[in-house]
């Protein structure tokens, strides 16, 4: 029983720690998953807007839809790894009709920034995890932190519905107001799965000059680069993660280990008992096998269990306003706990095994 | 491998124990030869080398001197797994306290014993224990037991697979006269199918027996 409930909680351990651990790089392509419709590239400080030349590259591919010029400004977020910036796009009428119907997101509640006002639309999920509704503040001069705010209030006038955050504004309101702010450039593709493959071709590399957007010159926000960034900055910490999961199974399979051999000793009469009425050792061992795999087996499940329950009773009240994307059913964190009823199994049929193999059923058989 | 032959014997046989320089004897140069079909008590006060006999005997200790022998199955000529495996199929034990497992029936407690566990043997070990007065108590775990039921759910887990031999160290030690009176009845009847041997310090216990042993100091007394 013992055994049994430190597997539980061991299982439970690993893997809500490494569900929420995976639930970061989940939150990320979460919030910034219209990456996935269309990418944006900004020009480097030397110039406002993204240089012809950049524009040429981008325009002379046959794949690429359309071209729009966004004003923009950001605004804070909440996610596990503190507050981002995320953009609010300025776009003219034209271009916010079409690339909102491209990201498949509709008006839900209130109307869209009128042109030239200080006003903003969010989508639904984005407005929960400011915790804002319609006249509330988008962003303001008293925003914190690096590139976000505005130097006036922006309003929330609508409320947005559909697969991806996104917020808009007008492009004249932002030029109007953020008048050294850079200019970036949107592109979509006529067929959206060819975005991907448009946006490796576009992607500066450096110390290449092969007409691909130079790294000088433009900044590209393509998924590519998030999902790299990423990964990079998230290297480090899975790396800790991998540390700390290696060293609580070592702990935990020690540990359970050693109840087991309590537990067998607590037992010696019984295993001596078997071995006197003709049981063969490699048969007592073959039960210590079956009865720890067993216990191993349902201590794994129900810590399985207990985790997705644990992680879907809070999923929505507790993680997602936290701007935490967690998927309970996270396959690779149930994965990493694996090594935990083997490793469990393993230090215990090795130790028990032994002694089964040197104990003397008789001298057990006669203490008693 | 041969079936092995009925008789139970031993032969010169003596087995110490080297605690550094100093060496004890549990037993000294025995020799005996227990035909099958017989109810045997081995006798003799404390430490006379009693149980060391009966686990030489049932091929759980190997003599240091001599040899003993079930039929021409001589157990220190073979790989302990086939002494095992004898044990397993052809002798039956009750020890001093009944070592029941705790988290197993009655039934389940016997059909532990046979060579297969499969319907044929609950179904046999059901039969015991009705045979045996104990109608009822199958599916009863060994704390809802006395004590004098649990040693008698162990002797039918000792007949459980059907024994050339039955080999008792002390079975009634444990339990006050009736009930020892009724595990040795048990026992004794077991001599029309087999051989018992049963070791006690209680002669009263051995009134049925048709040889007794006597030991003192390891060795057989005259």
């Amino acid at each position: 029983m013992p055994m049994g409930f430190v597997i539980v909680l061991s299982v439970f351990l690993i893997a809500t720690i490494s569900t929420l651990a995976n639930s970061i790089d989940r939150t990320i392509f979460t919030i910034y998953g219209y990456t996935n419709h269309f990418t944006y590239v900004i020009p480097q400080r030397v110039t406002q807007t993204v240089p012809n030349d950049q524009l040429a590259i981008i325009r002379g591919d046959a794949r690429v839809d359309r071209i729009m010029e966004a004003s923009i400004f950001f605004t804070n977020i909440k996610t596990v790894i503190g507050s981002l910036p995320f953009v609010v796009l300025g776009l003219a009428q034209e271009n916010e009709d079409y690339l909102l119907k491209r990201v498949g997101t509709t008006l839900k509640e209130g109307r869209m920034p009128a042109e030239g006002m200080p006003e903003a639309a969010l989508s639904e999920p984005l407005a929960r995890n400011k915790h804002i509704k319609l006249g509330d503040l988008v962003a303001g001069p008293t925003d914190e932190g690096g590139i976000s705010g505005a130097p006036v209030p922006v309003k929330c006038v609508g409320i947005l519905t559909g697969p991806v955050w996104i917020a808009v504004t007008s492009k004249s309101f932002c030029d109007n107001v953020f008048l050294a702010a850079p200019r970036c450039t949107i592109y979509t593709t006529k067929n959206p799965d060819d975005l991907m493959t448009v946006n490796q071709l576009f992607s500066p590399a450096k110390h290449r000059q092969d007409g691909k957007l130079s790294p000088a010159k433009v900044q590209v926000l393509s998924r590519q680069n998030l999902i790299a960034q990423v990964r990079d900055s998230l290297s480090t910490m899975f790396l800790i993660m991998a540390v700390v999961n290696f060293t609580v199974i070592f702990v935990i399979a020690l540990m359970s280990g050693m109840l087991a051999n309590i537990y067998f000793t607590q037992r010696l009469a019984e295993f001596a008992v078997l071995a006197a009425i003709g049981y063969q050792r490699w048969q007592l061992i073959a039960r210590i096998v079956g009865e720890t795999l067993l216990l191993t087996l349902i201590g794994w499940v129900a810590g399985a269990l207990a985790t997705f329950a644990f992680l879907s009773a809070f999923k929505e009240s507790l993680f997602e306003p936290r701007g935490l994307f967690i998927n309970p059913l996270d396959l690779f964190a149930y994965q990493y706990t694996l090594p935990i009823p083997l490793a469990i199994t393993i230090f215990a049929v090795a130790t028990i095994a032994y002694r089964l193999l040197l104990f003397d059923p008789v001298s057990i058989i006669e203490r008693r | 491998m041969n079936r092995p032959g009925r008789e139970l014997a031993c032969e010169s046989v003596s087995l110490a124990y080297t605690d550094g320089a100093r060496t004890t004897y549990a037993l000294r140069d025995v020799t005996l030869a227990l035909p099958p079909g017989n109810f045997y008590g081995i006798m003799g006060p404390s430490g006379s080398g009693k149980s060391s006999l009966l686990y030489i005997l049932s091929g759980l200790k190997m003599p240091t001197q001599g040899q003993a022998r079930f039929g021409d199955f001589i157990y220190n000529q073979r790989r302990s797994s086939d002494v095992a495996g004898v044990r397993r199929e052809r002798f039956g034990f009750v020890f001093q306290q009944p070592f029941l497992l705790s988290y197993l029936t009655a039934l389940e407690n016997i059909v532990v014993a046979a060579p297969k566990a499969d319907r044929a043997a609950y179904e046999k070990g059901r039969e015991l224990l009705n045979g045996f007065g104990m109608e009822g108590l199958e599916n009863k775990l060994p704390s809802q037991l006395s004590g004098g039921e649990k040693q008698r759910v162990s002797v039918v887990r000792a007949m459980i697979n059907d024994p050339d031999i039955l080999f008792a160290d002390e079975p009634t030690a444990a339990l006050d006269h009736t009930n020892g009176r009724l595990v040795v009845d048990t026992l004794a009847a077991w001599r029309v199918r087999g051989s018992v041997v049963v070791v006690t310090h209680d002669p009263e216990m051995l009134t049925g027996a048709d040889e007794i042993i006597n030991l003192r100091d390891g060795r057989l007394e005259k």
